[in-house]
């Protein structure tokens, strides 16, 4: 099968962005990432924006970016795949230059969260569970959603609340050293442990914030990309996979079974195993969700996910340093801009352009884990450099 | 960052569904009546909860009525603090996800019991309730 490297990237400063529209926010990361692949902009024949929508005033973003940044008669859609929106973006430019129907694709992920106030943000995302059975009567959020699973994690694998703290410490750490970073501050355990609880055991900081902002990577052939740069970044493997809505319908509560799922697809796609793996950026939505990432990505044993954090496993200079970006807890999570940022940050990381948050890069290869809705979607991408 | 200009739209949207039930009306019925009932498909024998008419494991649409419980195991909860804008009203709530007799999952508050005496491996038994407005949902509470 033909080859597509990313060969482009773009990423806005996160963060409550009132002082943008959603083109203007999106136009933002294009334009960088145009900058950055030098390309015309006429050559990108197919545009997929990740959106997972409803928290601002446009029905149809695809069309009122493309738009705005002049990207005409492109064929393009709306990418949803909840808060993996981004990363089913990628995937599906990976596809449109895999089956021939252009050499370079753009996949842009945004969202603008901050325009309808906080309570109805928290609705917005509660109802996307199974509506009838969990929110019509009981109320559902996200942070209950992963309570759920922090507590049955709690119960069956002796993880504590400071092992979700310790997530939280290291997350602001590495974002404070990322200029686009929503929160750019360091923070102790006992902030963490002392800050609001939203649903119990996860308190304000186990959660990943409401965040604008938009991502953007180019995707070329391998005969166009090896004329556009010396440092293409190669997609080496992509493996995807879903779960039920309702929670009631799955197996257990300790893991994400659509996460390992894509795991395993993305491994054998790229003919990979979890030791081959340099750095690496997780879905933390909730702290406990980046312990669980670590067990269903195979970083660790089942039930050792804990373990890993403190012994400081996943900091720069343990074995496989994790969100070095600082995640979606310090850096932000605008829902459907960020599977594309962490494409931007592994691609950054395997052309050691990440500055002071550089992983060591043995063998070339990163990996991008991202989960949409409580693991409704999950997908898994493996990044080259070779 | 300093707060920008902003035009505050004078358009609002209020959005109400009226969400079909008639394939399962008899949960809702049955549990007007005080049980809590699910679907079996008559043809593999798979029961589903939520119920539904079509079995999603042999794709067959006949089926029967059964029983659920009486009794459930409690297998994981929260307390929801910061409730979504529908819920500002309430109370904080226990949410939580109990497992029947044949891994039969069901998710629902859990009432009568204080937040810090709930543990994974409790007893639950499910007591159905209306809303003020007539609507019919069901809770745990311990057994």
């Amino acid at each position: 099968m033909s080859r597509v490297a990313i060969v482009g990237v773009g990423h806005s400063k996160f963060g409550r962005r009132t002082d943008v529209n959603i083109a203007e926010l999106a136009f933002e990361s294009i334009k960088q990432a145009v900058d950055d692949a030098g390309v015309d902009k006429k050559d990108i024949k197919n545009v997929f924006l990740g959106s997972a929508g409803t928290w601002n005033e446009e029905s149809l973003p695809a069309v009122i970016v493309n738009e705005y940044a002049g990207l005409d008669s492109v064929g393009t859609m709306r990418v949803e795949a909840a808060c993996a929106s981004g990363s089913a973006a990628l995937k599906s430019a990976y596809n449109s230059i895999v089956c021939g129907e252009g050499d370079v694709a753009l996949a842009v992920g945004v969202e603008k969260m901050s325009e309808v106030d906080t309570p109805t943000s928290v609705e917005l995302i509660g109802r996307a569970g199974s509506y009838m059975w969990e929110f019509e009567n009981y109320g559902m959020t996200f942070p209950a959603y992963y309570a759920l699973y922090a507590v049955a994690h709690m119960n069956k694998y002796g993880t504590t609340e400071e092992d979700m703290a310790r997530v939280s410490v290291k997350a602001h750490h590495y974002g404070a050293m990322n200029s686009n970073a929503q929160f750019q501050k360091e923070i102790t355990l006992e902030n963490a442990l002392n800050s609001q609880v939203i649903s119990w055991p996860l308190k304000l900081y186990d959660a990943c914030p409401l965040t604008d902002g938009s991502a953007s990577v180019i995707l070329a052939s391998e005969e166009v990309a090896k004329k556009l740069t010396d440092t293409p970044v190669w997609v080496k493997g992509i493996g995807y996979s879903s779960d039920s809505a309702n929670l009631s319908r799955r197996s257990d509560y300790v893991g994400l079974e659509a996460a390992a799922q894509a795991a395993k697809r993305a491994y054998s796609a790229a003919k990979l195993t979890p030791q081959d793996i340099d750095v690496a950026t997780v879905h933390d939505c909730f702290t406990i969700a980046e312990l669980m990432a670590y067990e269903d990505l195979g970083f660790c044993k089942k039930g050792e996910g804990a373990k890993m954090i403190r012994e400081g496993q996943t900091e720069l200079g343990g074995r496989i340093p994790v969100n070095l970006d600082g995640g979606l807890k310090a850096k932000g999570h605008p829902i459907g801009a960020t599977g594309v940022s962490m494409a931007v940050e592994i691609t950054r990381q395997l052309r050691g352009e990440a500055g002071r948050r550089q992983a060591p890069i043995k063998k070339g290869m990163g990996l991008i884990h991202n989960v949409g809705g409580t693991g409704h979607y999950a997908y898994v991408t493996i990044l080259s450099r070779n | 960052m300093a707060e920008m200009p902003v035009l505050h739209s004078r358009r609002s949207l209020t959005l109400r569904f009226d969400i079909p039930i008639s394939k399962t009306h008899e949960f809702w019925n049955a549990l007007k009546e005080g049980r809590f009932v699910t679907t079996k498909c008559s043809k593999c024998g798979n029961v589903s909860f939520p119920p539904q008419a079509d079995c999603p494991k042999c794709m067959k649409n006949e089926f029967v009525w059964v029983n659920v419980g009486p009794e459930a195991t409690l297998l994981t909860f929260t307390q929801v603090q910061v409730a979504p804008a529908s819920f500002t009203s309430n109370d904080s709530y226990i949410i939580a996800i109990g497992e029947f007799p044949g891994s039969l999952k069901v998710l629902a508050w859990l009432e009568g019991v204080e937040p810090k005496k709930v543990k994974p491996g409790m007893k639950l038994r499910v007591e159905a309730r209306a809303s003020k407005e007539g609507n019919p949902y069901y809770v745990f509470l311990p057994n």
